[in-house]
């Protein structure tokens, strides 16, 4: 496993790794005009019948959900983001912050509850339920709840 | 009136049976039939719309009429006919290849071209009632015309439109769009037949095409390579030369690989007779040691080597394709793999596999005569046969490295490899090769270039690996393999998620890489099951198994993850569960009951943000159920011979210890997806598709066990079965009709008669009801709900009858009112009472066509 040169240590370490554009995945991921994306759609297509292939790949910002496109030829290399996911418990929501805690007991209350149907949904549950908890996704230097969790 | 004459005479072509009172009337009257359609044809200018009338008309007549009758015809009125028809053939041909040109909507020559090919098929197929080489010219016409239409100017027409000026579009070809071996696969069957037929003048021509071919995109890459290396501007350079050459060779090599061989599904093909016999019969012409040096020299012109025509046919039509495929090696070797067209390179691995599954290692057994230069080129135990196995795997090689950006060739190489390894004699010769062991720990290690291929591609690459792993090797070299090939890939594992931090550096990209490497090879590794591998496999699989469902909690928050974990039980059980004895079954029933177990924890309530939210869940609900389906498949395809398989391997565990069984582990399941089942979810064709049969499947294969199910899971079945009858496609439709006697004779068995399938099932009977009655449907669906209706009849008799009453009493015209009576009169007089016999449901099911026939539709809502 150390033959690649992904540092994932603090200082240096990079946000993406190339990867040749047919090797990539649905539902896999990439850097679509400079936003992380998850793929949603993939299809190859050539000029002339004996021509050589092209990607077509259709993506969605991770944070932001908005759509990106872009073609590249299959040999081509194109930037796939590192991902991080990390679970958190919630212990408290204030002034649109959330207060998280992780399975080490160590605390953050820099991430905003999200203005969208997640963040409603964390938010009316805090009240109601014992434990509630929410994956916090990592890319490019940047984070975001993607996710809740909890018993009814 | 052209259209609809012509559909008479169509019809007219087609007669047969009692209206014929003897042979001779048929021979009369077969025989004023085609004298009629001869002047017809000769005498008029065809208009375009008239084609296909008059291709159906020849196509009726020689499917519908016995050969016997055909060849009773007078030998110059059969003469005609056939030159006629082969006239038809070309010129039909020529106008198709215009309108594939023109790229018409409306393809009518196309249309007719393939009638008539098609014809043409079920006349030479059975010769042995047609005077012998009578077919022969006839097809060598045809065979040329299509040549002539498939190559470019001068030799042939392509792309040339009706002024002689040719078109050169360059339109988008999406991945969805078949390839011409699928979309033209009846055309290339038929001429692969007469290429048959008429061996002497095809297969030489095909050849000499090929390898002048070849000769020309030598020179034009060479050309090209000395061009760009003068010039700084590549986008000076015109492709059209080499395009047209790509094309030329594409056509070729199809019509060798359909002329050379079939590719029947499931089974061993055999050497076409007739390409047999041309080998035998130009035998005594030919220079054992001349043919295997132009076989087995593809880097040379096969014209300059002494003696060249004293070659075997077949062996050198082979070598032709070899010499195609060593210009491409070559080529890419001097780095003008850009030049290069990834179509033929799938066309040549196409070819060599199809060509491989036939020739290579044939097994003289299977054949009354044998070619002798063929079976000293490619039979068991012959030098030749290891040259081209050797051959085919560095090119297998080559094109991974190469070609990894280019799937569907990946894919063609990787299935080749596959073919090469798939039958014991051709792996024994594989597994002597250095490369191949070179390819085992390359794949192994994850080191570039294989690393690149699609994961697609590499699963099948895995599958390969291990089916080599299978041949016959001294006990060491076994060992040592293994050691190469499998090892390696479990050793990395479990060092990496045995490390005691593993669950924080899950996240870590190489950790995570890792991880799914491994789970894309276990899918490959199923998939090499074979029945005689199995034993092997299974333990080394479900050592996996028990960690991957470890993995399921390290990576619950990763829906790509958890996908890929799920898919590897979906592979495990779909490959293995036949094969597998009551004991093993029971392991695997286990674990695949933890992983559901882990999953609906993991699963309790969950939000997503992102916009693909509902397809994740679709996802891992449609693995889910693929999986349980899967289990339950053991039900009807049972392969295990109970246990005897493992019984060296498995000592001491008494069977009768049973835990765990199918149906435990499929209802837990089903527990699991039922209430995750929404109204939307049920939109995704196919995993409504998916559902539907799994939950008919229980109910067929478990009825005993739906009245144990909690009330709450029961409801949302029997609901599910209501909406998929009455609101779904009648494939679904006709899954949940089926479904329904099982459950009405689970009552009847019992003699229950309050409880909630007892009461289900008599709400399933007003519904069969008034399908039947207020509804139309095709004889499939009637005859489903037909079954349907007599099973629940049976058990609520009372009930049917109220329902005959009400929809009598309702009905206020008094005609309608008598013939409805009437009707469900008949319809239940000889089955009266009704009982489950067998013998009284066929009599039910008769009467019912006629019930339908007679009143059906005639309630029907408008």
């Amino acid at each position: 496993m150390g033959d690649d040169s992904f540092d994932i240590a603090d200082s240096g370490a990079s946000l993406t790794y190339p990867m040749q554009c047919s090797a990539l995945r649905k539902n896999g991921h990439v850097m679509l005009k400079g936003r992380p994306c998850k793929i949603v759609d993939m299809s190859t297509s050539k000029t002339g019948k004996h021509g050589h292939a092209k990607v077509h790949l259709v993506g969605v910002d991770i944070f932001t959900q908005k759509k990106y496109e872009d073609i590249c030829p299959s040999t081509h290399n194109m930037e796939v983001p590192h991902i991080k996911r990390k679970d958190y418990q919630v212990s408290d929501i204030s002034d649109g912050y959330l207060s998280l805690m992780d399975d080490a007991a160590a605390t953050r209350e820099d991430l905003k509850l999200p203005e969208n149907d997640l963040g409603k949904e964390i938010d009316s549950q805090f009240e109601k339920v014992d434990n509630i908890m929410v994956t916090v996704l990592e890319a490019i230097g940047e984070e975001q709840v993607v996710a809740v969790k909890y018993t009814k | 009136m052209a259209q609809d004459s012509l559909q008479c005479l169509a019809q007219l072509a087609s007669m047969h049976g009692p209206v014929f009172p003897d042979e001779s009337a048929q021979v009369s009257y077969l025989a004023h039939l085609v004298e009629g359609l001869l002047s017809m044809i000769n005498g008029i200018e065809i208009e375009d719309s008239e084609a296909v009338g008059i291709s159906n008309i020849i196509s009726n007549l020689i499917t519908m009429f016995p050969r016997s009758i055909l060849t009773a015809l007078p030998s110059e009125l059969f003469t005609s006919f056939i030159n006629c028809l082969t006239l038809l053939t070309c010129s039909f041909g020529r106008s198709a290849a215009l309108e594939e040109v023109l790229d018409k909507d409306d393809m009518v020559y196309m249309e007719a071209y393939d009638k008539l090919l098609e014809s043409w098929l079920t006349l030479v197929q059975d010769d042995e009632h047609f005077p012998r080489g009578c077919f022969v010219q006839p097809a060598v016409q045809v065979f040329n015309s299509y040549i002539q239409c498939h190559i470019a100017a001068p030799d042939g027409t392509r792309n040339l439109s009706v002024n002689g000026i040719s078109s050169h579009e360059e339109e988008e070809i999406n991945e969805l769009q078949e390839d011409d071996r699928e979309l033209f696969s009846d055309q290339l069957s038929s001429i692969g037949m007469l290429g048959r037929v008429a061996a002497d003048h095809c297969i030489p021509l095909l050849t000499s095409l090929l390898e002048d071919r070849v000769t020309r995109v030598h020179g034009q890459l060479q050309r090209t390579q000395q061009h760009l290396m003068a010039s700084s501007d590549p986008g000076s350079m015109d492709r059209k030369v080499l395009d047209d050459l790509y094309e030329d060779i594409h056509w070729l090599i199809l019509v060798s690989g359909y002329v050379l061989a079939d590719d029947p599904q499931g089974e061993t093909p055999l050497i076409p007779s007739e390409v047999m016999e041309f080998s035998i019969k130009h035998s005594t012409e030919v220079d054992i040691n001349t043919t295997l040096q132009i076989l087995g020299s593809p880097g040379e012109k096969a014209s300059s080597i002494p003696g060249c025509n004293r070659t075997d046919s077949v062996i050198r039509l082979l070598s032709a394709v070899l010499r195609t495929s060593e210009v491409e090696s070559r080529a890419s070797r001097a780095s003008l793999t850009d030049l290069l067209s990834p179509q033929m390179g799938k066309d040549i691995m196409w070819f060599l596999r199809r060509w491989a599954k036939t020739y290579l290692l044939m097994d003289e057994k299977l054949y009354e005569q044998i070619s002798i230069p063929l079976s000293t080129a490619f039979g068991a135990d012959t030098e030749g046969a290891q040259w081209i196995v050797g051959y085919l795997l560095e090119k297998v090689i080559s094109n991974l490295s190469v070609w990894s950006s280019e799937v569907e060739l990946s894919n063609d190489t990787v299935e080749l490899l596959v073919t090469l390894v798939e039958k014991r004699e051709r792996a024994n010769i594989v597994v002597q090769c250095e490369s191949w062991w070179n390819l085992a720990k390359q794949f192994a290690s994850r080191s570039p270039p294989l690393h690149l291929l699609s994961s697609p591609v590499q699963r099948t690459l895995m599958k390969a690996l291990v089916l080599g792993g299978f041949a016959h090797m001294d006990s060491d070299a076994k060992q040592q393999y293994w050691a190469e090939v499998l090892h390696p890939l479990q050793q990395r594992f479990l060092n990496l998620i045995n490390q005691e931090n593993f669950a924080q550096i899950s996240q870590q990209e190489a950790v995570k890489q890792e991880i799914v490497a491994t789970l894309e090879a276990l899918c490959g590794i199923a998939e090499a099951t074979q029945i005689d591998n199995v034993a092997s496999l299974f333990s080394f699989l479900m050592d996996f198994l028990s960690s991957c469902i470890g993995l399921m909690e390290v990576y619950s928050n990763t829906p790509e993850t958890v996908n890929l974990i799920i898919e590897v039980f979906v592979e495990v059980a779909h490959k293995q569960i036949c094969y597998l004895g009551e004991t093993k079954s029971m392991k695997l029933y286990e674990a695949c009951l933890t992983l559901l177990q882990v999953y609906s924890k993991n699963n309790q309530c969950r939000k997503r943000n992102d916009a693909s939210a509902e397809e994740d869940q679709y996802q891992d609900l449609l693995l889910i159920m693929e999986l349980l389906t899967n289990l339950l498949s053991k039900e009807f395809i049972d392969f295990s011979d109970t246990d005897e398989v493992f019984r060296n391997q498995d000592q001491g565990t008494p069977a009768t210890n049973r835990t765990v069984s199918a149906a435990d582990v499929v209802l837990y399941g089903v527990n699991i997806v039922l209430p995750l089942m929404s109204q939307d979810l049920l939109k995704f064709p196919s995993l409504c598709n998916q559902y539907y049969k799994l939950i008919t499947f229980i109910c067929e294969i478990f009825p005993e066990k739906i009245p144990q199910l909690p009330e709450e899971l029961f409801k949302s079945l029997m609901f599910s079965l209501e909406l998929g009858m009455t609101s779904m496609s009648s494939e679904i439709s006709q899954l949940c009709l089926e479904a329904l006697s099982p459950l009405a004779e689970q009552c009847a068995k019992n003699q229950e008669k309050d409880t909630p399938l007892f009461v289900a099932t008599r709400h399933f009977l007003k519904l069969v009801f008034d399908m039947l009655v207020l509804q139309k449907h095709n004889t499939e669906m009637t005859v489903a709900a037909g079954e349907a209706l007599y099973t629940l009849v049976c058990l609520h008799q009372a009930e049917y009858s109220e329902l005959v009453e009400t929809l009598l009493s309702s009905q206020r015209d008094a005609v309608i009112y008598q013939r409805l009576a009437d009707a469900f009169n008949k319809l239940t007089a000889s089955s009266t009472p009704p009982t489950m016999d067998r013998k009284q449901k066929v009599a039910f099911l008769k009467s019912l066509e006629e019930f339908v026939a007679n009143v059906g539709g005639l309630l029907c809502v408008k």
